[in-house]
């Protein structure tokens, strides 16, 4: 068994597991923070995606004792005060969603990519957004709202 | 009775489900871990085709952390086997054990199951399993299950010919042979899956103390899974509650009874304790049901002007090992030969189908069924009449769609087509891409030596269907149905309630409108429950396009009455006659007087506090609960144009645009029903381009992850442009005509059609999908387009 | 899909890594990114005795300029290369390539030592050893040595590396000022792994072209460098008729596998094509 201690959306956190026990299931399990869901535990889907020292991640191929020290941003932590934030209001605009499941994968993986491309094009959002796979929306709505929230979060509001 | 219109029918509403949604806040199977909770795994199996000699347990029981172990000689004793009985003549019944019994029919199949404290443990527990198996010849394809020597998959059926059905009118075979000109091809629509983003998965508690049983699962259709278990199990209907809470997409994928639901339960019964198992990728791509398997042999018989005289074919599917509950392996065969006519005036048809088990995963409805290959055959035979006699493959279609004036039409296979909007979508199609403008670049690049090319695919579905016409003929359970029941709280807040389970399509948005706008209170006042047996009215689930159809109208029926007796209480409490009481903006007033008024509110106080407040012997109370059949159902139906290049070299093809004109009647919300029209096109271009289930000679799946079960992702699909026509259902309340399979539908015949125009000059046509670019390399190659 | 059990060591050095390999008798794994091998351990296709991972050893990540090459530490994350100035101005063509590299959030773990260790044929940054004619360190018991590219790779997922030795460093000779390169990469879905790739390099006098070096992805259990065609750009200069004859070469000199992504003959197909459209583009990106 291992310990690991880390911080989660600025809270600390201490559990122990086998050092098999994949991040992923370590977030939702020892965690109780479900929002990071399983997708397809090769790497491929990114339901599991989340920011791990501010970079985007995928917690389904990592072991939790490797996040011993670190800091890790998971979807329940992007709320502020209670309020969506701006890239959960312009999911929500732009019907970003439908089944919900790669959504907390996809809006962690568009927040790292727009810190790397604040002011991208269509065709720069489409790949940064590649690294998710929806099945639900054709991407079409998941492209409008990164579209409209890049310049909401490259203005730091 | 002066209502007011409506204000949220129609209108593009941001949905309810979004904030829990967006903040990891939504209730998957996978979320919920009540006290002294198992977690399961399944020992499949790495055989095609094999019967079981011996199951030795002993060193998976013995690991520390294992509760038990089942295999299918257990679950035997404790639940029935499922057999999809079909009523409908040449449909063998075959039985689908929940664990193998005996022998296993598909690499993947589940043959014990493990219940241990921990994921992790449980497949340490699998991998301690000992079965001796008995391998049998592998029955690898249709053609060589119908062999006479072949093996038989199911000995009770005798035969792997599980399905036969043929739907004709007229005397086809004669129109054919007196035909100006007959197109004949061979199509094949190769084997794909839904792969929802959530796994398949259950979590089944049963109640020793009070003997109920409670199922959480991922899945579409909470109450036939009840209606099902109940028989399975042995345990009346009302202790069995089934819940489908958020669901991670279903497709179809989830509207059968899967072998681990029942197995799943089973195990919770005999532990007494929670038991839960989530399916992984891997079992995902093994067992969830595969779809669009089949081979159509067609012909299409025309007039020298392009009007169709006949139209004849033979399908074969490969439905894979079993039969699947409740839709039996005859929906997805049946399904293709009621629907081959498509939206054209069809004098003469005949179309024979046969569905053959071989050693693959049991084939179940996917978005569309039957739909998406029927379209790829008859669009694909359109076009090659078009080119043969030199007609537009746009104009071809005109001539031949079904035109105001013959509707209502009886099509070839008895489905009625009310009225729809063939023609006006395909204009518009045309007009919103800019179809000379797009031939026209197309001139100019093929000059250039670019391939470019535009694809036409109009097609007509059934949906929301009544009991009139079973999902799939002869099937077990009627589908006919749903309720709604709308219940006021004192506070002046309303609670709907249904039967359907939303997994994605927004029905807590949707139906919330409709309910909104006949008891006349904002939408925030709406709260819409669904997916739960316990508290729902009896239904069946989302499935089959037809949600808003059969849930919309039985909530209209039960606004209606709700409203109704808002009126009378607001007479009472007005002194006028409810006659003469308008609801308008939260409030009924006397006509003509507005300071005679009360707030709804009051009004649901009023029905329950007491006879003083309510007319002379009205019962108290405001709530209404109301059931809707349709009887025959409706149809929606659209023209998708694409405009492809497939590249000269390495013949990727590249979706420049793609114009979709959908008529599904009276919208209830339009960012939904655009939603919706997205992501079946991104299905769709996937089955065309990327997607294929594979399996070698020896029944092993060479396709069993997502590298090598290719899903578009964003940049493998454009950007869509969706336009609406309105055309309300003549027969339906609301005039809703259900839609969300359009997508996958039409997006495989246009992108075919696009890349045959395409290679037009090359003489290539497409029968084949998904077109992979090493297939195109082939086809380009055999017709000396290399270089 | 779970992993197996295993032991697990997270060394602080890489003297104490290499002692925990040691001790398994070859029956241990590296744990780099993880972006290869812990998929593998999920699907239970990998079944070490134990796990060595080095992502707590900070000496093992650097970027350095030695020598006219830039020298990686094994553990440099594939982001940081996507994001180095140092790449940018010297290995352009690495920088190119690592944007190829699956996605950003892949990259935000994986590394340039375990890509080239893990060896996958159809990756990019093996290629890109290949072309730039690199080497790596390796560190095992019986101390360093240094490995050319065209040594390391036996076959499919499989280097020289002995069980009991680390991958420590990457060496890639700075690329000539002015020269020409480009990665022109063939995938189903972005981000996937190449069907064919090719590495470019092209280093120009006017019409003549004085240094070629092309190599593959996904053509063979190797990458392969493709001499012979190099040979014709070298010898006879950078006009159309030569990149023709050098895609033509290059067709015959790759002995690509089938998979269920595509056949032998569409790969060598892809070859050619993906050999004149690297060739064009390195060509027209080169100053001299």
């Amino acid at each position: 068994m291992v310990t690991v201690r880390l911080k989660v959306n600025g809270v600390a956190h201490e559990g122990r597991c086998e050092p098999r026990k994949l991040l992923v299931d370590f977030i939702r399990e020892d965690l109780g923070l479900t929002g990071t869901h399983v997708g397809c535990e090769h790497g491929i889907c990114g339901a599991c995606t989340i920011l791990f020292n501010g970079e985007a991640a995928r917690s389904c191929i990592m072991l939790a004792v490797q996040a011993d020290g670190a800091e890790l941003a998971t979807v329940e932590g992007l709320m502020r005060d209670g309020k969506l934030h701006p890239l959960q209001e312009a999911f929500r605009e732009h019907h970003g969603l439908q089944c919900g499941f790669c959504t907390p994968g996809m809006l962690m993986t568009a927040l790292d990519f727009l810190r790397t491309n604040p002011s991208p094009s269509d065709r720069e959002i489409r790949e940064g957004i590649s690294a998710v796979l929806c099945r639900c929306t054709g991407y079409q709505g998941i492209v409008n709202a990164v579209r409209a929230a890049a310049p909401i979060l490259a203005s730091g509001r | 009775m002066g209502l007011s219109l409506p204000r949220l029918v129609g209108a593009r509403v941001a949905r309810r489900e979004d904030p829990r949604l967006l903040t990891g806040q939504g209730s998957y199977v996978d979320d919920h871990r009540p006290a002294r909770m198992l977690y399961a795994a399944f020992l499949r199996s790495p055989h095609a085709h094999a019967r079981i000699a011996r199951i030795d347990v002993s060193a998976a029981l013995a690991l520390p952390g294992v509760a038990a172990v089942l295999t299918g000689e257990d679950i035997a004793r404790a639940a029935k086997p499922v057999r999809a009985e079909s009523k409908t003549p040449n449909v063998q019944t075959t039985s689908f054990p929940p664990l193998a019994l005996g022998k296993v029919r598909h690499v993947g199949e589940a043959v014990a199951m493990v219940a241990a404290e921990s994921r992790y443990v449980a497949e340490d527990a699998v991998e301690r399993l000992v079965v001796d198996y008995e391998p049998l010849p592998v029955v690898k394809n249709t053609e060589d299950a119908l062999e006479p020597a072949s093996p038989v998959l199911h000995e009770e059926a005798g035969t792997n010919l599980l399905v036969s059905r043929e739907f004709a009118r007229g005397d086809v075979d004669g129109a054919l042979a007196g035909a100006a000109l007959v197109v004949r091809e061979r199509f094949r629509f190769h084997r794909h899956t839904p792969v929802c983003m959530e796994n398949r998965g259950c979590l089944a508690d049963y109640t020793t103390g009070s003997g109920t049983l409670t199922l959480r699962s991922s899945a579409q259709c909470p109450g036939l899974v009840r209606d099902i278990l109940t028989d399975l199990l042995g345990m009346p209907e009302h202790q069995i509650r089934v819940i489908a809470t958020d669901v991670g997409g279903g497709f179809g994928a989830k509207a059968s009874l899967y072998p681990e639901e029942i197995a799943t339960c089973v195990m919770a019964r005999r532990l007494g304790r929670p038991v839960k198992w989530i399916g992984d990728r891997r079992e995902d791509l093994l067992s969830t049901t595969h779809a669009w398997d089949e081979i159509v042999e067609a012909e299409l018989g025309v007039n020298r002007d392009g009007t169709i005289v006949g139209l004849r074919a033979q399908v074969t599917a490969d439905v894979g090992a079993y039969s699947i509950y409740p839709w039996t392996a005859a929906i997805e065969p049946v399904q293709t030969i009621s629907f081959l006519p498509g939206p054209y005036r069809v004098p003469t048809y005949r179309g024979r189908t046969r569905g053959v088990a071989t050693c693959k995963a049991p084939l179940g409805p996917y978005r569309g069924v039957g739909r998406p290959p029927a379209v790829f055959v008859i669009e694909g035979l359109m076009d090659r009449a078009a080119r043969q006699l030199g007609l537009d493959p746009t104009e071809i279609r005109l001539r031949n769609f079904i035109r105001d004036e013959d509707f209502p039409y009886k099509s070839p296979s008895g489905i009625v087509w009310d009225r729809s909007s063939f023609t006006g979508s395909l204009l518009k199609a045309r007009e919103a891409l800019d179809y000379k403008a797009a031939r026209d670049e197309q001139r100019r690049a093929r000059t250039a030596g670019r391939w470019l090319g535009i694809g036409v695919a109009s097609y007509v579905e059934l949906t929301g269907i009544g009991s009139a016409i079973p999902v799939s003929p002869g099937m077990p359970v009627s589908t006919g149905t749903e309720a709604a029941t709308i219940r006021f709280d004192p506070a002046g807040k309303v609670t709907a309630v249904f039967g359907v389970a939303s997994h994605g399509q927004g029905l807590e948005t949707t139906l919330a409108q409709i309910v909104a706008d006949e008891v006349g209170v904002p939408i925030e006042d709406v709260r819409v429950l669904h997916g739960d047996t316990e508290v729902s009215p009896y239904g069946t689930g989302t499935y089959a396009s037809r949600s808003l159809v059969l849930a919309g109208g039985a909530a209209i029926l039960a606004g209606r009455a709700v409203r109704e007796k808002m009126l009378l209480i607001a007479g009472h409490l007005l002194e006028a006659d409810p006659a003469d009481i308008t609801l308008a903006d939260g409030r009924l007033a006397v006509r003509g007087m507005p300071d005679r008024s009360v707030m709804i509110r009051q009004v649901a106080r009023a029905a329950y506090s007491g006879a003083r407040q309510l007319p002379k012997g009205l019962e108290p109370g405001l709530e209404a609960t109301k059931f809707y059949d349709p009887y025959y159902g409706t149809a929606s139906n659209a023209t998708h144009l694409a405009l492809v290049e497939v590249d000269r070299a390495t013949f990727q093809v590249k979706t420049l645009r793609y114009v979709v004109v959908e008529d599904c009647g009276r919208m209830v919300n339009p960012l939904i029903v655009d939603g919706q029209v997205h992501g079946g096109v991104a299905q769709g271009i996937g089955a065309a381009l990327l997607e294929e289930i594979v399996y070698d000679e020896h029944g092993q799946l060479l396709s069993g992850t997502l590298m090598d079960y290719v899903v578009p992702s964003a940049c493998e699909i454009p950007m869509m442009e969706v336009h609406h026509l309105e055309t309300p259902s003549p027969v339906t309340l609301g005039g809703f005509r259900g839609m969300g399979e359009g997508g996958t539908i039409g997006a495989p015949a246009a992108i075919a059609n696009a890349i045959a125009d395409a290679l037009s000059p090359l003489g290539i046509e497409v029968a084949e999908l998904p077109v992979s670019p090493d297939r195109l390399f082939r086809l380009i190659g055999r017709a000396g387009g290399l270089g | 899909m779970k992993p197996p059990k295993f032991e697990y060591h997270a060394p602080k050095s890489l003297d104490e890594a290499l002692e925990a390999l040691g001790r398994y008798g070859g029956d241990a794994k590296v744990l780099a990114g993880g972006q290869s091998l812990m998929p593998l351990l999920n699907f239970r296709l990998a079944r070490p005795a134990a796990l060595v991972d080095l992502n707590r050893i900070a000496s093992l990540a650097y970027i350095r300029e030695q020598d006219g090459q830039v020298r990686f530490g094994a553990m440099t994350r594939q982001r940081t290369i996507e994001f180095s100035p140092v790449v940018a101005q010297r290995l352009p063509l690495l920088k190119e390539a690592t944007r190829w590299v699956g996605h950003l959030p892949i990259r935000t773990r994986g590394t340039i030592g375990g890509s080239i260790a893990h060896a996958d044929p159809s990756a990019e940054y093996p290629a890109v050893l290949a072309a730039l004619e690199g080497e790596v360190v390796a560190r095992g018991a019986k101390g360093e040595r240094v490995i050319r590219a065209a040594d390391l790779f036996q076959t499919y997922l499989t280097t020289n590396l002995a069980p009991d030795e680390i991958l420590t460093e990457v060496r890639l000779p700075a690329m000539p000022a002015g020269a020409g390169y480009a990665l022109e990469e063939f995938a189903r879905r972005h981000g996937d792994f190449a069907i064919v790739g090719i590495a470019a390099i092209v280093v120009r006098d006017g019409q003549r072209c004085t240094l070629a070096r092309l190599a593959t992805a996904g053509a063979g259990p190797v990458p392969v460098r493709l001499r012979a065609a190099e040979e014709i750009l070298e010898r006879e200069g950078l006009g159309e008729a030569a990149i023709e004859a050098a895609a033509r070469r290059a067709t015959e000199l790759v002995d690509p596998d089938a998979d269920i992504h595509a056949s032998a003959d569409y790969r060598r197909h892809l070859a050619g094509v993906l050999t004149k459209r690297a060739l064009t583009r390195a060509i027209g990106v080169a100053r001299g």
